[in-house]
């Protein structure tokens, strides 16, 4: 369990971190959300002692975080980067190594981990002689060469194609359920609906909401309906406690409290055109972080 | 993992990565020729080791060939004595470049070229030697009385060298092996600069950084790079004492095994102080572009010591030699030339060596610091100043290229917080 601890760390004038506290549990999925700036970099560079935190601390299974311990993690930076003249079995080899494991042991790794994504055949060519999508599957290798208990990754899926993006999604799920702790921070909030079971939103370095998905999403007191019509658009206006969301083509978002009556909305739908949908839903994750980080 | 062994991690990976470069290779051998052909080339084409051709024409007295050969062999000097029919044959054998010089009648010396001042004298006073015996012989002078009084005096031919028991060739020893350790300090200094700031500008520091400390990262680079110089240095050396033990004529004593020894010495020390400044300044540079004008003062020291050091070659006891031979800075340049010059004291390298392994204890420390504050920060050019002021890592600052090319936008107010914090390094370091 990776946890946050009243994490505080000043740049020149502005507030990086801010009593920033969380974790991030073993065998789980943690998206880590913000707008650009909120501190999700500097707060996963604290991870790995890159800051320095001014006050408060981040611990590793309660205990305070140092080299023998970051030989355990993987970290993948929002800059990615390795040697690009470096052939790419020795780089891992040597990446590998750096976490004090032996030479056979991380071979074998090696082996393993270009084996599955396919780079089996390039083990021997320089970093640079492979396409963009590659040296970011070379990437993410590096950063699972240890078989590390946490993965932090930044921005893990930024600059992928979609095929590229599933499969990325779909290692860190198995990772996740080999029992790591896997952090990542991404700005694709559909996909860290889909893929995270808790998620962490910091703005200002300071944490606005954090929890299981499903929890926060339940927690909230406002109710989404989904609605399809076919013919002319129903005047929303006259229901007192729904406001439209969205609405083109005949598909209306209406954002409702709890006690509102669905009878009524169907009601109105139905007295000016053919229903076609209709669906009662808890907030997405993006209406959620869209609420906790203008408040 | 101990701090050794992540050292020694790193120094390995820069000898492989380097030692596999054709760069690398070819200058090795270069360096080695180099040295090899500066001892072996003199006792090649030395006039001594080549045989020389006189071609004697016209009326020539009977004794003059055998006493040209006489003569020659006193100078150490072969030569090929050749008797023309008619001088027309010699001066085509001449011109033919068959001969070196014609001897016509025992009086005129006819040359293809130039005229060879060493081959003449021994032509020359040959000539004379026979007519002196010619004339003692009718004024009734016996050979024996004659012998005595023509003997030769041996005369010793000595160039005078700057220092007492050094000569010309010491002082060009010195220079040799002044300048191959200017080139080797300032060759592997500046790879350490270019290693630290390529990491900095591929962004794998911070890769590295996650696993390993920084201070680690900077020793095990400066000691890889230095262990592929120092075995440089040291089969450049090894060559060298095999070419001067090979050629009988060379005898240098500032080439001798002991000084050749400190050369190594000096190697490590000059490039252990000079990479721990070059790796500090390398990490505030964020491009490779910027890594030469971020260098250009340590540049400037060095290569103002490889000028002292030459002019130290001239005057190795002065006393401002004498001086910057301590002086950490000048100290790899100025005491090898001192001590191969002869005029190093037993205890006086002791001291300077002493005197540079503290200061090299600083840098470590001070350029440690350097390195751990500012290899992670991205952006502009860093001050030094900033960094010394500055006890938090700078804000990373994306620059401009970078933030396009990632895709996202920023917001704007993740713009002005970069500005506010480039601001705030202007206003420090203006």
């Amino acid at each position: 369990m990776l946890e946050f601890d009243r994490a505080t760390k000043q740049f020149a004038r502005v507030a990086a971190l801010d009593d920033c506290s969380f974790v991030a549990k073993s065998g789980r999925l943690t998206g880590f959300l913000g707008p650009n700036g909120a501190g999700k970099t500097t707060a996963m560079r604290a991870v790995f002692g890159l800051v320095e935190l001014d006050a408060g601390a981040v611990r590793w299974n309660d205990a305070p975080i140092a080299t023998a311990e970051r030989a355990r993690f993987g970290y993948m930076p929002e800059e990615r980067g390795l040697y690009p003249r470096m052939r790419v079995r020795d780089q891992l080899l040597y990446l590998g190594r750096l976490c004090g494991r032996g030479r056979v042991d991380v071979n074998r790794s090696v082996n393993t981990w270009l084996e599955q994504l396919g780079l089996a055949e390039r083990a021997s060519d320089r970093l640079d002689a492979l396409s963009h999508g590659n040296q970011q599957r070379v990437q993410l290798i590096a950063a699972l060469i240890n078989e590390p208990d946490l993965l932090v990754l930044d921005e893990p899926f930024s600059g992928l194609d979609p095929l590229a993006i599933a499969s990325m999604a779909e290692l860190l799920a198995t990772v996740a359920q080999a029992g790591a702790t896997v952090l990542f921070s991404s700005h694709q909030l559909d996909l860290v609906e889909d893929l995270c079971e808790d998620v962490v939103i910091i703005d200002h370095g300071r944490v606005v909401l954090a929890g299981e998905l499903e929890a926060l999403r339940a927690a909230v007191p406002d109710r989404f309906v989904d609605i399809h019509t076919r013919g002319p658009a129903p005047d929303w206006s006259s229901l007192s406690s729904a406001r439209v969301v969205a609405c083109h083509d005949g598909h209306t978002r209406l954002r409702v409290d709890r006690a509102t009556d669905l009878g009524q909305v169907i009601g109105l739908a139905r007295h000016t055109a053919d229903l076609v949908s209709f669906a009662y839903q808890p907030p997405t994750l993006s209406e959620l972080f869209r609420d906790a980080v203008a408040s | 993992m101990s701090s050794l062994r992540q050292v020694w991690l790193v120094a390995a990976r820069e000898m492989r990565e380097r030692s596999r470069s054709r760069a690398f290779r070819a200058s090795v051998v270069v360096m080695i020729l180099i040295v090899v052909g500066v001892i072996v080339a003199p006792s090649l084409l030395s006039s001594g080791s080549a045989p020389r051709n006189i071609g004697l024409a016209g009326s020539v007295p009977t004794d003059l060939a055998s006493t040209i050969q006489v003569q020659s062999k006193a100078s150490g000097m072969t030569v090929r004595v050749h008797s023309y029919s008619s001088i027309a044959a010699g001066e085509e054998a001449t011109r033919r470049s068959r001969v070196d010089v014609l001897v016509v009648d025992a009086r005129k010396l006819e040359w293809r070229g130039q005229t060879d001042e060493k081959l003449r004298g021994v032509v020359a006073s040959a000539i004379q030697l026979v007519a002196v015996r010619a004339r003692a012989t009718s004024a009734g002078i016996s050979e024996q009385d004659l012998l005595a009084i023509v003997a030769p005096v041996p005369i010793a031919n000595t160039a005078l060298g700057s220092v007492a028991g050094r000569s010309k060739d010491d002082e060009t020893a010195a220079m040799i092996m002044m300048v191959l350790l200017f080139i080797s300090i300032t060759t592997y200094g500046n790879l350490v600069l270019t290693g630290v700031v390529e990491e900095k500008a591929s962004r794998v520091v911070e890769v590295l950084l996650a696993r390993i400390p920084a201070r680690n990262l900077l020793a095990g680079k400066v000691a890889g790079i230095g262990l592929l110089g120092l075995a440089q240095i040291a089969v450049t050396a090894l060559a060298a004492l095999v070419a001067t033990s090979s050629v009988d004529s060379f005898d240098v004593p500032a080439a001798r095994g002991a000084v050749l020894a400190w050369v190594v010495v000096w190697f490590v020390l000059g490039y252990a102080l000079y990479a721990m400044v070059y790796g500090a300044l390398g990490s505030l540079a964020s491009r490779t572009e910027d890594a030469q004008s971020v260098a250009g003062p340590v540049q400037f020291v060095l290569i103002a010591g490889y000028f002292v050091s030459f002019g130290a070659i001239g005057s190795p006891d002065s006393s401002w030699a004498r001086v910057l031979s301590f002086f950490p800075a000048t100290a790899p340049l100025t005491m090898p030339v001192r001590i191969a010059m002869g005029t190093a004291a037993w205890w006086e390298p002791a001291v300077a060596l002493a005197l540079t392994v503290l200061t090299i204890a600083g840098l470590v420390e001070l350029g440690g610091r350097v390195y751990t504050r500012a290899v992670l920060h991205s952006g502009p050019t860093l001050k030094l100043r900033d960094v010394w002021r500055d006890h938090h890592a700078p804000e990373r600052n994306v620059s401009p290229g970078r933030a396009a090319s990632s895709g996202t936008a920023r917001s704007p107010r993740r713009a002005r917080r970069h500005s506010g914090s480039v601001a705030t390094i202007a206003r420090r370091s203006g």
